[in-house]
Formats: structure tokens, C-alpha cells, sequence
């Protein structure tokens, strides 16, 4: 008994160690966001700031709209979010309960999406926005939105497992199929909601590559690649505001990790799906 | 007359169904069969500026590419960084048997939140964050280094062309370690316990219990784990063009464009759509056949009995 003891506390050391080593990166960010010794040069790693400062986010406030960048992430990523799980629910609910011709045709046609990777698509895609004259708008950023693959599949597993008695009484007292999905769908299905937000908020937050092409106006632009171009300018002097612009831009998933990281953990290691 | 309006019905319920499932139809047929054909069709086409010229070409985009050198020093990028990258993978499962030998407990749930947490701040912040812990001169890496070896490193670990490889490893780990840990441990924890105590009744050590209950049991995991990282190491992208300054190049030296970078560069930088949607193609086939494979060992299809 005393052997597994000793043997969980050396486990337990080393996990801590590990730990440190992974985040120690993360903490040497911040320490140099709030560094004034690191305003345009590198100062050697230490645990806490040589002189501590707030100038490095004010000089980063004058350098780059981060409140901006911020905007426009938030709508794009509620929009989203909003869209893509309801018209997975829609779609979930229709294939795991409903009777209609072509049923297995229509699933198996969505499901057939997850195989094609959205870079493959990538150039004609921006070409069809550029010819419907979309480019620059967010249209780009939403309309792909209406057909949330994953989200459908997920949708269907969950919603199959509702038993069709409380449907069925309500069938019975004479409500239609929208009736039901109202009333009786989406209120049993909130841990798939959950779930999919989640995933869907951070896929949103961290998507870069197509925002990138489709939305030329930097006034427009969401927060990655704002924080990107702005790097790209600033690159190999401006530690401290650098820094600062990073971790600024950290904050949102970090603070709803920490909030709801019970689920995002469960959610990942349910769905599989990385980020 | 009864026969007639029952069929009615039937349309009317048919109709409804299809109200709830039209607009995503429509979605992924305007967005993603209809992009996707155009893409095998450029693929075959000599297309610089759309709408001047576009000319037949047959396999002549395929044949110039698999004989560019930079087109396939960019493949031959990208198949190193994904096989370098599966190294999360063991990695993970380390930190999965050692976070599950805790059992159950508030210590386990504070390991598996802590190293999963990186995996959430992906994005570009951390990008922006290792670009000073990798630099060169002093960077948090080389200054470790130096610590523990005693004398001065500068090696460049994201500007050096023969470091560079490594580093964006390094990167990569920090960014999917959670990911892997958490989805072999998700299976770790899977395994019924019942075999354990078999186990433990006819003597076997945690070692052994490890060695031939545990690995053989989360093969399915594996192969899983080996087939997603393969798919987003090869379509790997946002990371290197940042450390690249926001451009395809692949600085240094190139060592760090990957496929997808190098159809960004003649889609959005040298436009040539016929040769980028070439290199789509092929960056599909390549995704296409792990799919297929991460089809074929998880029975995703099976499951619509």
C-alpha cells in the first residue's frame, strides 16, 4: 500500500514538472506583455517583469484596432454558431425521426462532405463569391454555415436516442413536425447544442485561412488575421506590444475554457473533433 | 375520392420533412459539389484570369507539377511535418497512462484540464508567443538549453533552414499534445475493468497489464489518432505562413511551405488557377485515401444499419 502511494506521488511530480515545461511558454508571454525592458528588445527569460508596465498594451492600443478585430470576431462567430447548430438540429431531427423518399440518399449525400476537405474546394469557392460579387462582405464567412456536416451527424446519433412515445403523443393531440421540433426536439437536446456550440465557437475564433482570401478591407477583418497582418508588421522588434496583442487576443477562449471546461473536455473526447 | 386525399397528406408530410433538411441541400450543393467539380475541371484547364482563354489542357497541370521541383519539394515538406507530427501520439499516450495510473480524482481531472489547455488557446496568439520562445537569440528554448548543456545555443529554431523542420514539430506538439492525451485517454479509460482484475488475480504487473491489455486494446484509438493527425498534418497551413510573415513561402529556405501554402502562392499571389486546382487534387486524393482508410477501420458507414 505504501509502494502504490510512493509510486503516485513520483507520478504526480513528474505530471507537475511536465506541466510546468508546457506552460511555461505561455506565462514567459505574459511576463513580457507586461514588461517595459521588452518594449523593443528581447530581455533574457525570467519568472517575473524587470519593470513592470502597462506601456506595452497602451503602445499596443495605438498600433493596432484590436476592439475592432474583437467586433466583428464576436458577430461573425455568434452568427455562426447560431446558424450552423439550428440547421444541424433541423437536418438531425429529419433524418433520425422523419419518413420521407430519399431519406438514406440525402444522409449519405452530406455525409460524403466530410471526405472532401475544405482545401480542396478553396479556389473555386473564393472565385464563385468573387463572381456573386461577395468578396470583402461577410456573406463568405456565413453562408457555408447553413450546412454544419458534423453537427448533422452528432444531431441525428443524439436525436435517435429520444424515444418516439413523446413525439407520438404529440402527433396524437394533432402537432405538426415543426410543433414538435420546437417543442419537444430542441429542449430535450441541450447537451448537443452544448457541444456543438462549443466546437463551433472555437473553430470560429481561430479560423484563419478563409477569412484571409475572402475579406480584403482590414476594417472588416476578424481577429487572426488582424493579429497576423499586425505581427507580420511588427515582426522581429516590438516584443513587449507583440506579446500583448497575444495575449489579448487569448482571453475570450481562455476565460470560456476556464468556465466550462468540464464540458469543452467531455465535448473533444465525445466528438473527436480537434480544436 | 378517399384514396386521393390521403395521398395528398402523404405529399403534404413529405414536403415538410423536406422543409426541415432543403436549405442545407441547396448549401452544400452550391458550396461544395459545385466548387468541388469546378476544381476538377480547372485541374485540366490552362486558366491564369477567368474568362480569358481558358483552354483544354487534359493531364498537362498534373504532369507539370509532378516534375516541378518546387512543387514537390512543397510534398515532400508537408508528408515529413505530418509524419514528425504523429509523435504526439505516443506522446500522448504517455500522458494518458500516467494521468490515468492516478485513478479516478480531483488530481486527474486538474492534469487532464491543465494540458489540454494549450489545445484551446491555438490560434494565433500562440503562434505569435513561440516565434520569441523558438528565436534564436535568446529564446526560451536555447536558453533552457544552455542551462542544462552549459554553454551557449543559438541555434534558430524556427529562421534556420536545417532546424526549422524541428521546430515547427515543436510547435505542433505544444499545440495537439492535449488533443491526443485526451482522446487516448478517453479509450484508456474505455477498457472494462473486469480484464484488469483478471489480470490482477493471475499476477500480472502494471507494466505487463500495460503491455498486453491496455496497447492492444486501444488499437481502434490509434489508428483513429494516426489518421486524424495524418489529415490536419497535411493540410497544415495557418502556423507556417505566420512564422512566415504572412507569406507562402515557406521561409527558410522554403523548408516550411507545405502543399496547401504552395497552392495558396498560385491561387492569391501568382494566380494560375489551373495549376493550384492541380495541386488541390492532389492535396485531395492524398486526404481522400486517409478518409477512406479512417472509414474503413472506424465502420463509420456500418453504423447506418
Amino acid at each position: 500500500m505504501k509502494k502504490a502511494k510512493i509510486r503516485k506521488g513520483i507520478t504526480i511530480i513528474v505530471l507537475l514538472v511536465v506541466l510546468v515545461i508546457i506552460l511555461t511558454p505561455l506565462w514567459w508571454a505574459v511576463v513580457l506583455s507586461f514588461d517595459r525592458a521588452a518594449t523593443t528588445a528581447l530581455p533574457p527569460f525570467s519568472w517575473f517583469p524587470y519593470q513592470t508596465t502597462l506601456f506595452n498594451y497602451r503602445a499596443a492600443a495605438k498600433l493596432i484596432d484590436l476592439a475592432r478585430y474583437y467586433r466583428n470576431t464576436v458577430f461573425v462567430t455568434t452568427v455562426n454558431t447560431f446558424i450552423s447548430v439550428f440547421f444541424a438540429l433541423m437536418c438531425g431531427y429529419a433524418f433520425a425521426k422523419g419518413k420521407f423518399i430519399g431519406k438514406k440518399f440525402w444522409y449519405i449525400f452530406m455525409l460524403a462532405v466530410m471526405m472532401v476537405p475544405f482545401e480542396s474546394r478553396l479556389v473555386p469557392l473564393y472565385l464563385q463569391y468573387k463572381s456573386w460579387n461577395l468578396l470583402n462582405t461577410y456573406w463568405p464567412l456565413i453562408l457555408g454555415n447553413f450546412a454544419y456536416v458534423y453537427g448533422i451527424f452528432f444531431a441525428r446519433q443524439n436525436i435517435a436516442a429520444i424515444p418516439d412515445s413523446l413525439a407520438e403523443s404529440a402527433y396524437l393531440d394533432g402537432a405538426g413536425e415543426w410543433r414538435v421540433f420546437f417543442s419537444i426536439i430542441i429542449p430535450l437536446s441541450k447537451p448537443v447544442v452544448a457541444t456543438l456550440s462549443i466546437l463551433q465557437i472555437i473553430a470560429n475564433w481561430n479560423s484563419y485561412l478563409w477569412p484571409l482570401v475572402t475579406i480584403r478591407d482590414s476594417a472588416k477583418q476578424v481577429i487572426s488575421v488582424g493579429v497576423a497582418m499586425f505581427n507580420a508588421q511588427q515582426n522581429s522588434v516590438y516584443y513587449g506590444p507583440r506579446m500583448a496583442v497575444a495575449v489579448l487576443s487569448a482571453i475570450p477562449l481562455t476565460i470560456l475554457f476556464l468556465l466550462l471546461q468540464k464540458h469543452i473536455v467531455a465535448s473533444i473526447a465525445v466528438s473527436g473533433i480537434k480544436q | 375520392m378517399k384514396q386521393k386525399k390521403w395521398s395528398k397528406r402523404k405529399i403534404k408530410k413529405q414536403l415538410t420533412w423536406y422543409s426541415f433538411i432543403i436549405v442545407s441541400i441547396v448549401t452544400l450543393l452550391l458550396l461544395v459539389y459545385l466548387p468541388m467539380l469546378t476544381t476538377i475541371k480547372y485541374s485540366m484547364f490552362d486558366v491564369s484570369v477567368i474568362g480569358f482563354g481558358e483552354k483544354f489542357v487534359g493531364i498537362k497541370n498534373y504532369k507539370i507539377l509532378l516534375t516541378q521541383s518546387t512543387f514537390l519539394k512543397s510534398l515532400r515538406n508537408t508528408i515529413e511535418l505530418a509524419l514528425l507530427g504523429l509523435i504526439t501520439i505516443p506522446l500522448g499516450f504517455i500522458m494518458a497512462a500516467l494521468i490515468n495510473s492516478l485513478g479516478v480524482c480531483r488530481t486527474q481531472s486538474f492534469f487532464r484540464i491543465g494540458f489540454y489547455l494549450p489545445n484551446i488557446i491555438t490560434g494565433v496568439s500562440v503562434i505569435l508567443m513561440f516565434q520569441v520562445v523558438l528565436q534564436g537569440d535568446g529564446g526560451l528554448l536555447n536558453t533552457f538549453l544552455s542551462q542544462i548543456l552549459g554553454r551557449n545555443i543559438t541555434i534558430g529554431w524556427l529562421s534556420s533552414a536545417k532546424y526549422a523542420k524541428i521546430g515547427a514539430t515543436i510547435l505542433w506538439c505544444w499545440m495537439n499534445l492535449g488533443y491526443s492525451m485526451l482522446i487516448n485517454l478517453a479509450s484508456m479509460q474505455s477498457v472494462p475493468t473486469e480484464i484488469y482484475d483478471a489480470a490482477a488475480v493471475d499476477g500480472a504487473n502494471g507494466w505487463k497489464k500495460l503491455r498486453y491489455i491496455t496497447i492492444p486494446s486501444m488499437r481502434g484509438c490509434f489508428s483513429f489518432l494516426l489518421v486524424t493527425t495524418m489529415i490536419s498534418g497535411l493540410s497544415r497551413f495557418t502556423d507556417l505562413f505566420i512564422i512566415g510573415g504572412n507569406s507562402s513561402a515557406g521561409v527558410p529556405g522554403g523548408v516550411l511551405q507545405t502543399i496547401l501554402m504552395y497552392i495558396y502562392q498560385f491561387s492569391f499571389e501568382v494566380p494560375n488557377y489551373g495549376i493550384s486546382s492541380a495541386g488541390a487534387m492532389i492535396l485531395f486524393a492524398m486526404i481522400f485515401a486517409f478518409t477512406m482508410l479512417n472509414v474503413k477501420l472506424t465502420g463509420f458507414f456500418d453504423e447506418e444499419k
